[in-house]
């Protein structure tokens, strides 16, 4: 090991060497030049016999230069990491030695960095991440805008077709249908799959390939085609036990065999989360219809062509579709348009996740505070080893630098156990988190999670460090050394402890608004009644498919029996079935134009349109609503019988303002057999929400079952407090109906609606927690601050206590500091809320952004908090003991 | 194979100014002359090998230098041996040795 040098000389720069380099040489050749003068040579010719002897003296200029200058950058490097390393071993005997403020400081930071990066990589994973196709940002939706200005995203055949073939902007113009699929066969149980029926254009389109196999061929989606399917890996994985021989096998859906072409990989199920897809082969019928909408259309922007070019041209399309074919296209649209796929698979997460990552970093930044706080405390005591490095010489960089390099090991440690934590509370987030939040269960903390974790614990590192380190190494020596020991910045150090603490609080409030907010609208929302009665109620789907349920009579037997067992079920009280549509929170739509016999007819782009829903003679009483005027359906609304209907009350209210609606005959515009469908009003049934808590009732109609069978069905049992379980008991009975019929959505009533507001209960927790660690953090800062100034004045309150001031005014006065902050962060803080908080708008139900009782609670609980905070050194600063304080000994 | 014999020679150089500045600090030009004077002038050292060699040593970290004063009151520049720079002399003069004993031996036989 070479000797450590106590002093280093200033590094020499290359001008600098090379002069060194030019004048050794010169003193050998005066040297060499001098001796042979002494030998008797004459001057001049001694110096050029001096240069000869030398050699190449140019070579080897360059040679010493190069190889000096190689040298000195060596030495810099290693000066520079052996000055690392000092402060390296420094800091950490730094931090070492003061372990309870190390543990705290750090556990903050981990806390904050941890939750940070937990957040981020949900918001990652889900919204960040490019979609899991090639280029995601080219896809688009189409869509139709509606004579009131909505964006309808549903085709019918034919506009698809044409809308297909007339556009030059679009390169690719695929379908995808969403539904559910029976898979059956294999001996296994039927099971039902989330399916989409697409072009088979569609994996192009997407530009996604297949895992294994092939995607679909064009002409699979034509009449007369062999039925293929590709299937998602989760369904290989799982039904087919990853079987490599799985391509090419053949498999029965909704009751037809299809032979498996391709899997497709984990995580790119999007836009719809499917298990199988199959080519869509229009029907006949559905290629004549214009009118009948029921699949979604997604394009590619043409290479060249822009997304405005795209709308532009989707507008031109669509008016002379509108215009060509007012019968079908006048009333459901004026225009086309397309917007971005992305927007509509993320549209709706994007912003309250965002809204989490922003509230979350606010928690980071508060535990920045905090750390500063704690470290502004350690530099008033730290102030006499700083005068001392000062004093031998230490410049301020240097000093700067080491207190810097504290922080950041301090900032890195944190980050450490926050990533350790951030892995926990994402399992946790995954396995919390509601239906709806696209890929969620695809978070991870991976490496650009980590490389966040690591950027923010470097960013916090300067963030709290810098201001103190500053205003540490602005040691004023000739003050210090007279101020003796008590620290010659006292007042400033207060002072900027003061300005973070209302700072934090500042920050704290502006959570606890947004998630005041938060539980506000969500306790509105769980004080809506549904209409229906969720509790004591059980829902399971059925879907018939149409190749062995062909005839209405064939459904409408099945549909009896099935009526007629569950009824006798022990513990049931009453049956009923209606379609998906019908079902609350089942969502699904049905709406259909209608006319009333005896009105004039409305022109064709005035057209009414309601809700539809077909129901068995139970289901009302199954699912707890009353019927208000009238009756419900009975067994003798049989087919033959005369047609009839029931409505509810939003379509009383709507349709036959000031007038009885019974006796009216509704048509819609669904004719079966050239006959239509709609029949005499008999009853009006309460009102309920129909998809979502939040939800405007619509107007709806009601057939019963006989008169209009179909084959999606939605099943409710009412059964009697306190009955077991039935799961096993239905998919017995449906099994012994029809052993390839599987059962699906099997769960109790109330669990529809709870999952309805899982999303809101979600997110509300998330910003609850966070606001909650940010009034812990404030509160603690606001201690800590008090605290150290009770006992900076401990002296002066002794002299005030000697001169008479009783305990309580003592108390009082250092309550009142506290408070003093408290109050201005709180100003603060909700001035900042009250901007803040406009982003939230959307997420709230029925309650104002601005709402003040949230906003006083929020205070309350502030100064609440605060007054606690500083009640406890308060109450230390009043049991000091006069004497002791004035002599110093406190 | 003129590579080995200009490594030999490199090597030559370097045990030469490492065995010189074992008796003392001194500046290039003193290396040369002490060199030129023990070997009663039989070993010629060009200069500019001298310097090249005096610069590889200093980057190896055998020899260290410092600027001071001849004895004739001019700037010079110093060098010295360092821990590091001893220990190599040691083992070099082992090896030249060594060396010349083999060689010694094998030219002698008869």
């Amino acid at each position: 090991m070479p000797r450590r040098r106590a002093f280093r000389f200033p590094r020499r720069s290359a001008a600098q060497v090379a002069a060194d380099v030019e004048e050794e040489l010169r003193f050998h050749l005066e040297m060499v030049a001098a001796e042979l003068v002494e030998a008797g040579w004459p001057q001049e010719e001694a110096r050029v016999e001096a240069r000869r002897r030398f050699g190449d003296l140019d070579g080897t200029r360059e040679y010493c230069c190069a190889l000096d200058e190689r040298k000195e950058s060596r030495m810099k490097w290693m000066g520079r990491m052996e000055e690392l390393g000092q402060d390296l071993r420094f800091a950490g005997r730094q931090l070492w030695k003061s372990p309870g403020f190390t543990l705290v400081a750090a556990l903050t930071l981990a806390l904050g960095i941890g939750a940070t990066t937990a957040i981020f990589s949900v918001v990652y994973s889900s919204v960040l991440r490019p979609l899991p196709f090639r280029e995601p940002e080219r896809l688009v939706l189409g869509g139709f805008v509606s004579p009131k200005g909505e964006v309808q995203k549903a085709f019918s055949a034919p506009n698809f077709l044409d809308w297909k073939a007339a556009s030059r902007k679009l390169s690719g113009v695929t379908s995808i249908e969403n539904g559910t699929l029976n898979l059956s066969g294999d001996g296994a149980e039927p099971e039902r799959l989330q399916g989409a029926w697409v072009g088979a254009d569609f994996f192009k389109v997407m530009g996604i390939r297949p895992l294994a196999g092939r995607a679909f061929a064009p002409g699979e989606d034509k009449a007369g085609a062999s039925r293929v399917a590709v299937i998602s890996e989760k369904l290989w994985r799982g039904r087919f036990g990853g079987d490599p021989g799985a391509v090419g096998r053949s498999i029965t859906l909704n009751g037809n065999p299809y032979t498996v072409v391709g899997i497709l990989k984990k995580g790119e199920q999007l836009p719809s989360a499917a298990d199988v897809w199959v080519p869509k082969v229009f029907s006949a019928n559905e290629m004549q219809s214009r009118g009948a909408v029921f699949f979604g259309a997604i394009g590619r922007l043409a290479p060249g062509a822009t997304l405005a070019q795209a709308r532009a041209e989707s507008e031109v399309i669509g008016r002379r579709l509108s215009a060509q074919y007012p019968d079908a296209n006048a009333s459901y649209f004026k225009s086309m348009t397309v917007i971005p796929l992305a927007d509509q698979i993320l549209g709706d997460t994007r912003k309250p996740l965002l809204i989490l990552l922003g509230a979350v970093g606010v928690v980071l930044l508060i535990a920045c505070v905090n750390v500063a706080n704690l470290l502004l405390v350690r530099a008033a005591v730290r102030e006499g080893e700083i005068v001392i490095r000062t004093a031998l010489g230490a410049g301020r960089g240097r000093i700067v630098r080491q207190l810097l390099t504290e922080s950041l090991v301090l900032a890195l440690a944190g980050g450490a156990a926050g990533v350790a934590l951030a892995v926990w509370i994402v399992k946790g987030l995954i396995a919390l988190g509601p239906k709806g939040i696209p890929r969620l269960e695809q978070a991870q903390v991976d490496g650009t999670a980590l490389l966040f974790a690591l950027g923010i614990s470097l960013l916090t590192g300067v963030l709290f460090g810098l201001a103190p380190a500053l205003q540490t190494s602005r040691t004023d020596l000739g003050g210090a050394i007279r101020e003796g020991t008590r620290g010659s910045k006292g007042r400033a150090g207060t002072r900027a402890r003061g300005a973070l603490v209302i700072l934090e609080t500042a920050l704290a409030v502006v959570l606890l608004a947004g998630a005041g907010l938060l539980i506000r609208s969500f306790s509105r929302l769980q004080s809506v009644s549904p209409g229906f009665q969720p509790e004591n109620a059980v829902t399971f789907k059925l879907q018939l498919p149409e190749g062995r349920y062909s005839t209405e009579d064939k459904l409408r037997g099945f549909t009896g029996a099935l009526m007629e067992r569950m009824r006798q079920l022990p513990g049931v009280e009453e049956a009923g079935a209606t379609t998906t549509s019908g079902m609350p929170f089942g969502g699904s739509v049905d709406v259909l134009t209608f006319s009333v016999a005896g009105r004039p007819p409305a022109p064709v782009d005035k057209e009414e349109a309601i809700r539809i829903a077909i129901s068995t003679p139970g289901a009302f009483k199954a699912l707890g609503l009353r019927v208000v005027r009238g009756r419900a359906f009975t067994p003798q609304d049989r087919a033959g019988a005369p047609q009839v209907a029931v409505i509810n009350e939003a379509a009383a209210r709507k349709h036959f303002p000031g007038e009885n609606p019974l006796g009216h005959r509704i048509d819609l515009g669904w004719t079966v057999d050239g006959v239509h469908r709609g029949g005499e009003i008999v009853g009006v049934v309460a009102d309920f929400k129909q998809d979502a808590l939040e939800a405007e009732i619509e107007p709806e109609l009601f057939l019963p079952y006989d008169q209009a069978p179909l084959e999606s069905l939605s099943v409710v049992l009412r059964t009697r407090p306190g009955t077991r379980s039935l799961d096993s008991t239905i998919r017995a009975q449906v099994r012994a109906l029809d052993p390839d019929l599987p059962v699906y959505g099997l769960q109790p009533l109330g669990e529809l609606v709870a999952g309805s507001t899982s999303q809101s209960r979600f997110y509300m927790l998330l910003l609850g927690g966070f606001a909650a660690i940010a009034l812990l953090l404030a509160a603690v800062g606001t201690y800590g601050v008090i605290a150290y100034a009770v006992r900076q004045r401990t002296q002066e309150i002794g002299i005030r206590m000697a001169l008479g001031a009783s305990r309580d005014r003592v108390m009082g006065m250092v309550v009142r500091q506290g408070l003093t902050l408290a109050l201005l962060g709180a100003g603060v803080g909700l001035l900042l809320a009250f901007l803040v908080t406009r982003a939230m708008r959307s997420l709230l139900y029925e309650v104002s952004v601005s709402d003040p009782m949230t906003y006083l609670g929020v205070a309350g609980l502030l100064l609440a908090v605060a007054a606690v905070a500083a009640y406890l050194p308060a109450r230390r600063a009043a049991r000091t003991e006069p004497q002791l304080a004035l002599r110093g000994e406190v | 194979m003129p590579k080995t014999s200009l490594d030999l020679m490199q090597g030559t150089v370097a045990v030469l100014i490492l065995k010189a500045l074992s008796w003392g600090p001194m500046h290039g030009y003193d290396v040369s002359r002490s060199i030129r004077q023990r070997s009663e002038g039989e070993l010629g050292l060009e200069d500019a090998a001298l310097y090249q060699a005096l610069h590889r040593l200093e980057k190896k970290g055998w020899i260290e230098a410092e600027w001071g004063l001849s004895e004739n009151n001019r700037r010079a520049k110093f060098y010295r041996l360092t821990d590091d720079g001893r220990q190599a002399l040691q083992a070099e003069l082992s090896t030249w040795k060594r060396y010349v004993s083999a060689v010694s031996k094998v030219l002698e036989t008869a």
